[in-house]
Formats: structure tokens, C-alpha cells, sequence
């Protein structure tokens, strides 16, 4: 697994630091219905004190899915849209859907969805189903990257077609959103800075940006 | 069995509502607010997270979701469409956004924050369609002037008579993209500002100012953004005269003898119990069908309907159209806090709005708004061709370069055909009966958005904007609709004011293969259905919101506006709410 980056791996100048969470907590103090808000800030302040001047960082994601054993997928099927999850998004110098849980949160959703939402679960029955009649189960790594890539021709070319288009687009599209939705897709990997306590909204400051 | 005789029940607390309890209980009215929803605690329900930290990434378990309105963060402030449900007429696409609970709307609107002018408020007398609003803008600009002042509106004077300065607090910044659209809208020859937002950049009237953690639509957690939770209700509450019962659901409008208001009716949202209450004046201020559809139940013809005009003239701002893409120079940039503050950037109209601006093919106008770099979940990503991980750089290289150009909100025509009835079938959960939506647009609606397109696409590529393409689904054995599938697989939105944002360069109301306009639905900016008017024959309200018929019914919210305008409505509304509630205390200070 790709390592996680710290705070102070990150040079940042858009999130505040502790003198920036400081100054303006002194600033507004003394407001009423202020001490609610800065008892938060101040806890984020104290992170960052912590960690040097960097920036506040993002918590750890919950444990759901560390030691998930799925229950919507058999242990074949499971198998295969895993090994399809990490060739969509491989683990390289960031996180991959392998580390990401990828494949775990889509069974836990589609475990959920059982007699709730049946056309869904219809639908990724049917993108097994397509992937196994494609040949994807049992060929080897090598067979496997070589699938995907005809599978998604469509994409490239709208003249190409391939039976099993439609399961690519499906696991892709639910691949995406569970791996940019993962702290290893949206913190590690994008390195997204909202949902946090900032001292300041950062302007732009290139004068390239000025004209067109 | 009435109880305690109050000077003023408040039906609603949201921004009208809070207001409302605000001024009166203020003034020494011993005020009763009325509210459907429940109470809601800030400091629980409005937490900012990341969505990894939710179970189904802000989706919701699945089935949830069909129930509430909104995401897995913010559904407790939305409504529950099956206990609340209503009709459309089979010609009427429109999905009615509504919330129930202390706040309302409010607790997580977008923020905007624009004055109308007089070329919207006199707008008949310019191009002879309908009917002027009873007030002109020196009427509203004192009251503009005090709701600014209180609520805190950040934004910059731009001297521009048809999007007039206010009380301001310093703009938010710009980030890149914004810079960038602003340069591209000068060289267009068209005005921008910072959007002008209840959002506060300073500490004001005792709030801590915007964090930047663009948490807006799920509540803001300190109150730097403006609703009655934070801001109208805790003073109004601490002057000792204001009481609120939540979970109260108004059924009905009672009368007397002597043809005056004598009270509500209203029935305990777990018990169904029914409770009646009296006071000396009714408001109104459930949001603009909610009150509509209180008026309609409270008489057979409908309460204060002499004009025959209640429930017509239905509108809502034209949204949809936009175009969503890429700003090259920003591709492979360094990550910045581009949407903190849930902003961007306002274009004002600027056609129509005097003679030398005037067009030949569609009358009114809209405003435009611009923003991008990064956004919590890469929507686009998934229509990245590709995979692996040139794939993944991709992603990243386009993520903090993201922008979009959208339709901030466009003059819908009032006309008398669309309009809001009892339905005679479907009650809601507590045996009320519900409203049905008569609701379609006019030629001049679609080449408004037509218009607005082409416009919106020439700022993109102006700024050098590459528009982000779709990609083909699967065909016929593919799985499109719910949450999961193919090409809908999309996270809940956070931006403000994204509503209406389509990718592709899409054309909102154009005719499409079979030659039909695709109906255009609605943007939570619904008004109308009681208009104000000088002749108490062609409206249901004056120009102070007071029914025309009972002079101790005031009816605040969107009901009043003849015409939508092109500035989203909340801050015209709570003008006129003060504006009403002045002359509320007026008469009983005349009476006393």
C-alpha cells in the first residue's frame, strides 16, 4: 500500500496554521455565541500545533470496511470484481481501489440493496454474469488487462462495441465513486482541502489569471 | 379548545417566518410560531465530515433516500415526500424542493443575497407583459437596507442599476477559475462581482465569520452563513415574547363573525391531535405553496380570494442549461481550498433591462454564475475515457482545473394557466388535503434559456474552457437510473448553486429528436399564487403582504411577486417581510 502522507509531507499555504487560528479567535472572542465555534477551532488548532505548522489534517476513515467479508458477491465473483476494481484504478505511487476497499463498499451497498432496490441488484447480477461469458474469471492477469482493454473501447471509439461494454461502464462507474469517495481517493490521492476549519479563503494570486 | 389569546401567530420559521417573530416579538407582541418540522440542534446535526466518514459516502442506505429529499448529510432538514407528498397535472413536470423543520429552506440555501431593481419591479411598463409589483425599489431599499445590515451580506458595490449596491460586508475572494471567468466576462464586455452571499467574511452581530468549508447545504455548523437558527430566532427569543412549537402542522385558518382571522388549527405531528389557537393577526410564512395551499383549505372558494386570483400566476425561475468542462491552464496545478466558501462568481443581466438593451426575440433576463477548481468528489471522472494509472493522473490533473458556467436563475413569464389547486384525492399523512402543480413554460421561457446557453458557452471558451464530453452508456443492455448505474453515478453536490448544472454544453430547453421542448421543471425559486396588486381585484395581497380581504392576515414568502425577476427571491422576500411587519405595528400603534 501506497504510504499515506503526512502534514508534513504537504507544503501548504492555503490552510491556516496555529498563529493564523489563534489571531483570529483573539480577534472574535469576545462575541457572544463565539466560545461553541472556537472550542472546534481551537481543538483543530491544537492538532496543527501538534504536527508543526502544517496543515490541519484529515481524521482517519472509519473502520467499516477493514475487515468486511462480503456478503452480496460470492467468493469467484468478489474475486474477479476486485482484480477488475484494482486494474481501473491500480495502486502505483498513490493508493489503488485495492487499497481503497473498492470492491468491499460496492458489496456492503449491494448487500443493502437487497429487497430494497432490486432493479440495482439486477443489474450487477447481470454485470457478472457479462464479465464471467466475457472470459474474465478465468483468465490470468495478462488475459485479464488484455479484456478490459477491449471491453472499453467504446469509450475511445463510439463505432466499437463489446458485449460486455455495459458491466465495464457499470463497475467503472461505481469504482470511481467509491475510490474519489475513499480517504486514499479524496485525501491521498487528490489531496481535496475543504471540510475543514481555514483561517482565510485563498485569492488568486496569478497575474496570468488576470487576462484572457 | 382555543387556550391562550396571542398578539400574532408566525405559521413557518423559515427566513419570512424568523424574521416575522423577530420584528414583532421585538416590538412587545407576545408572538406563537407555529412550526411543521422538528427542532433542530446545530451543534449535532451540523457537523462537517468527508464522505469517507459516512457508511454509504452521503448516499444514504439505500431506499432512503426515495423518502427524503437531499443526501445522506442533510435529509434530517429536507421533508419527507411520503408523508408530504402532492400532485402535477399530467402536463406539469416540476419537483417542489421543500423543507420541514425549524429554519426551513434556509438552513441550507445558497446564500444569494441580490437586491431586484426597478427594471424588474416596473418590468410591465417596459414591455407591456403583465403586471408591475405595487412597490418600486425606493419602497424597498430602506428595508433592504436594515435586512443586510442584520443578516450580513458579503459582496462589492459595482454601481450597476440593474443589480443595486446594498450594505456590504468585503466580498469573498476569487479563486483561479473565478479570475480567470472574470477576465474572460470583461472581454466580453460584461460586468461581474464576487456572488453576493448571507455569508459572512467578518464577525458580525455576534457570529464568527465562513471557515471556508464549503459545508453550506449540509448546515453550517457556527452560523456565518445567515438562517433563523443562528440569527433572527435567538434574539427573538431572548426579548421573552416569543414562543415556538415545532412539530405543529397549521390544517387551517379559522374566522369570526366580523370576517377577521381568529386564530389556526393545527394538529400535533406525532399525537394528530388538534389544537386551536387564536390571536390578534395570522402570518403566514410556510413558504410560498404551503401558504397558498393554507388560504386555499381555510375556505371553499379559498380564504381571501375575492380577486378570484388565488393560486394563479404560479412561477419559478428558469434554471438548467449550463455548461460544465475544463480550464486548461489550471490542469495539473497544485491542490487549493477552491470550494470553501461554496461561491463564485455573478454576471447581472444585462439585456432588457432599458431600451437601448432591449431584444426583438424574448422579453426579462437572467444572471449567469461561474466557478470551478476543485470539488469534493470529481463528478466528471467517470467520464474520463480510460482507465489504470495515466487514468488516475488524469483525474488529478483535471480535478483542480474543473470549471462550470451556470444559470443562476432566468425571469419565468407569470401566466394565469399555471397555477396550484386542492387536489380532491391525496391527503397528506395527517388527512390534509395536498396541493396539484399546473406548471409549463412559455416560448419566451425557452428562448430565455436559449439565449442563456449560447451565452453561457461563449464565456466558457472565452476563457479558454474545453467542454467535458459524455460518453455512450452501454445501449440497450446497459443499466441506467438508480444509484449505481452507468453515467448517474454521481456524489451528492455541495456547490451552491450548482442546481441546473448540466455537463455537455447541454441545451436546456431545446427541442429534442422527437421535436418536443423538454419541460424545464422548477429551481426552488417558486412565487406567485397570491400576488400583490394596487387593485384589490386583480390580487390577493397589498402592497405590505396584508390579504386584501382580511385585513389581519399578512402573507409573507414568494407569494406576493407578480413577476419572478431574475435575482433569486430570499432577500426581496424578508424586505418585504419588514417591510410588512412595520406596517403591522403601525395599525395597532394607530389603534392604541
Amino acid at each position: 500500500m501506497a504510504k499515506t502522507p503526512t502534514p508534513a509531507d504537504v507544503v501548504d499555504r492555503d490552510l491556516p496554521t496555529r498563529r493564523d487560528l489563534l489571531q483570529m479567535a483573539a480577534a472574535a472572542m469576545a462575541l457572544p455565541g463565539a466560545p461553541r465555534f472556537f472550542s472546534a477551532w481551537f481543538a483543530s488548532a491544537r492538532t496543527v500545533g501538534q504536527s508543526g505548522m502544517g496543515p490541519m489534517p484529515a481524521p482517519p476513515e472509519p473502520p467499516l470496511l477493514d475487515h468486511y467479508t462480503p456478503a452480496f458477491f460470492d467468493a469467484e465473483d468478489f474475486a474477479a470484481l476486485e482484480a477488475f476494481t484494482e486494474i481501473l484504478i491500480p495502486t502505483d505511487d498513490t493508493p489503488g481501489a485495492r487499497d481503497a476497499h473498492c470492491a468491499h463498499f460496492i458489496d456492503f451497498v449491494l448487500q443493502a440493496s437487497v429487497g430494497v432496490d432490486e432493479p440495482t441488484v439486477t443489474r450487477w447480477r447481470a454485470a457478472l454474469r457479462s464479465l464471467r461469458a466475457a472470459g474474465f474469471h478465468a483468465a490470468d492477469a495478462s488475459g485479464r488487462a488484455t479484456l478490459v482493454e477491449a471491453m472499453s473501447l467504446p469509450e475511445r471509439d463510439r463505432t466499437a462495441t463489446h458485449p460486455a461494454y455495459a458491466a465495464y461502464r457499470l463497475i467503472k462507474q461505481q469504482t470511481t465513486f467509491a475510490f474519489y469517495t475513499s480517504r486514499a481517493g479524496i485525501i491521498e490521492n487528490l489531496d481535496y482541502r475543504g471540510a475543514r476549519f481555514n483561517g482565510s479563503f485563498p485569492a488568486c494570486e496569478h497575474p496570468e489569471h488576470h487576462r484572457v | 379548545m382555543a387556550q391562550t389569546k396571542y398578539d400574532a401567530i408566525v405559521v413557518g420559521s423559515g427566513a419570512c417566518g424568523g424574521w416575522a417573530a423577530m420584528a414583532l416579538a421585538d416590538a412587545g407582541l407576545k408572538v406563537l410560531m407555529l412550526e411543521a418540522g422538528a427542532r433542530i440542534d446545530p451543534a449535532q446535526d451540523f457537523r462537517h465530515t468527508f464522505l469517507y466518514q459516512w457508511d454509504y459516502r452521503g448516499r444514504g442506505k439505500p431506499g432512503l433516500l426515495r423518502r427524503y429529499a437531499g443526501s445522506e448529510r442533510n435529509y434530517r432538514i429536507m421533508i419527507d415526500n411520503v408523508e408530504n407528498p402532492y400532485t402535477t397535472a399530467p402536463d406539469t413536470v416540476y419537483s417542489w424542493g421543500r423543507s420541514r423543520c425549524l429554519g426551513g429552506r434556509t438552513l441550507h440555501w445558497a446564500r444569494a443575497t441580490d437586491r431586484m431593481a426597478d427594471y424588474e419591479f416596473k418590468a410591465a411598463s417596459r414591455d407591456g407583459y403583465g403586471m408591475n409589483w405595487a412597490v418600486s425599489y425606493a419602497d424597498m431599499a430602506p428595508y433592504y437596507d436594515r435586512v443586510e445590515r442584520f443578516i450580513g451580506v458579503s459582496g462589492a458595490a459595482e454601481g450597476l442599476p440593474q443589480f443595486p449596491d446594498g450594505v456590504f460586508l468585503p466580498p469573498m475572494a476569487l479563486n483561479c477559475a473565478e479570475t480567470i471567468f472574470t477576465a474572460a466576462s470583461t472581454a466580453l464586455g460584461w460586468r461581474s462581482t464576487p456572488r453576493r452571499l448571507a455569508q459572512l467574511t467578518l464577525p458580525h452581530n455576534g457570529r464568527p465569520p465562513c471557515h471556508y468549508c464549503g459545508n453550506c447545504v449540509n448546515g453550517c455548523d457556527v452560523g456565518a452563513m445567515f438562517n433563523p437558527i443562528a440569527v433572527t430566532l435567538p434574539p427573538a427569543l431572548q426579548t421573552g415574547h416569543l414562543e415556538i412549537r415545532t412539530d405543529s402542522i397549521v390544517a387551517a385558518i379559522r374566522m369570526n363573525r366580523e370576517n377577521r382571522a381568529q386564530g389556526v388549527t393545527y394538529i400535533e405531528r406525532d399525537t394528530k391531535r388538534s389544537v386551536d389557537v387564536d390571536a390578534s393577526y395570522v402570518i403566514l410564512a410556510a413558504s410560498t405553496l404551503e401558504n397558498t395551499r393554507l388560504l386555499l383549505l381555510s375556505a371553499k372558494e379559498g380564504l381571501a380570494n375575492s380577486s378570484g386570483t388565488l393560486g394563479q400566476y404560479m412561477m419559478d425561475q428558469i434554471g438548467g442549461g449550463g455548461v460544465t468542462g475544463f480550464l486548461p491552464i489550471l490542469r495539473g496545478g497544485p491542490a487549493r481550498l477552491d470550494d470553501g466558501k461554496m461561491s463564485g462568481l455573478t454576471i447581472p443581466n444585462f439585456q432588457n433591462i432599458d431600451d437601448k438593451t432591449q431584444r426583438k426575440d424574448f422579453i426579462r433576463g437572467y444572471v449567469m454564475n461561474a466557478t470551478g477548481g476543485q470539488t469534493e468528489y470529481p463528478q466528471f471522472a467517470a467520464n474520463v475515457p480510460g482507465y489504470g494509472s495515466e487514468w488516475k493522473k488524469e483525474i488529478k490533473s483535471r480535478y483542480v482545473a474543473q470549471a462550470r458556467v451556470w444559470n443562476a436563475g432566468g425571469e419565468m413569464l407569470a401566466r394565469k394557466e399555471n397555477f396550484v389547486e386542492l387536489d380532491p384525492e391525496v391527503k397528506d399523512h395527517w388527512g390534509i388535503p395536498v396541493i396539484k402543480i399546473h406548471f409549463t413554460h412559455s416560448d419566451n421561457d425557452y428562448k430565455l434559456l436559449d439565449d442563456f446557453q449560447q451565452r453561457a458557452e461563449e464565456l466558457f471558451r472565452r476563457a479558454g474552457g474545453e467542454v467535458m464530453p459524455s460518453l455512450p452508456t452501454g445501449g440497450p443492455v446497459g443499466f441506467p437510473g438508480a444509484p449505481g448505474s452507468p453515467d448517474t453515478n454521481t456524489a451528492p453536490v455541495r456547490g451552491g448553486g450548482a442546481r441546473g448544472a448540466e455537463s455537455s454544453g447541454g441545451r436546456g430547453g431545446r427541442a429534442g429528436a422527437a421535436g418536443r421542448r423538454r419541460p424545464l421543471g422548477g429551481s426552488i425559486h417558486e412565487v406567485g399564487t397570491a400576488r400583490m396588486s394596487v387593485d384589490p381585484k386583480e390580487g390577493v395581497l397589498n402592497s405590505f403582504c396584508q390579504t386584501h380581504d382580511i385585513p389581519n392576515l399578512y402573507v409573507f414568502g414568494g407569494n406576493a411577486f407578480p413577476s419572478t425577476g431574475d435575482k433569486h427571491p430570499t432577500l426581496t422576500m424578508m424586505a418585504l417581510t419588514a417591510r410588512g411587519c412595520d406596517h403591522l405595528l403601525e395599525q395597532i400603534k394607530g389603534r392604541a
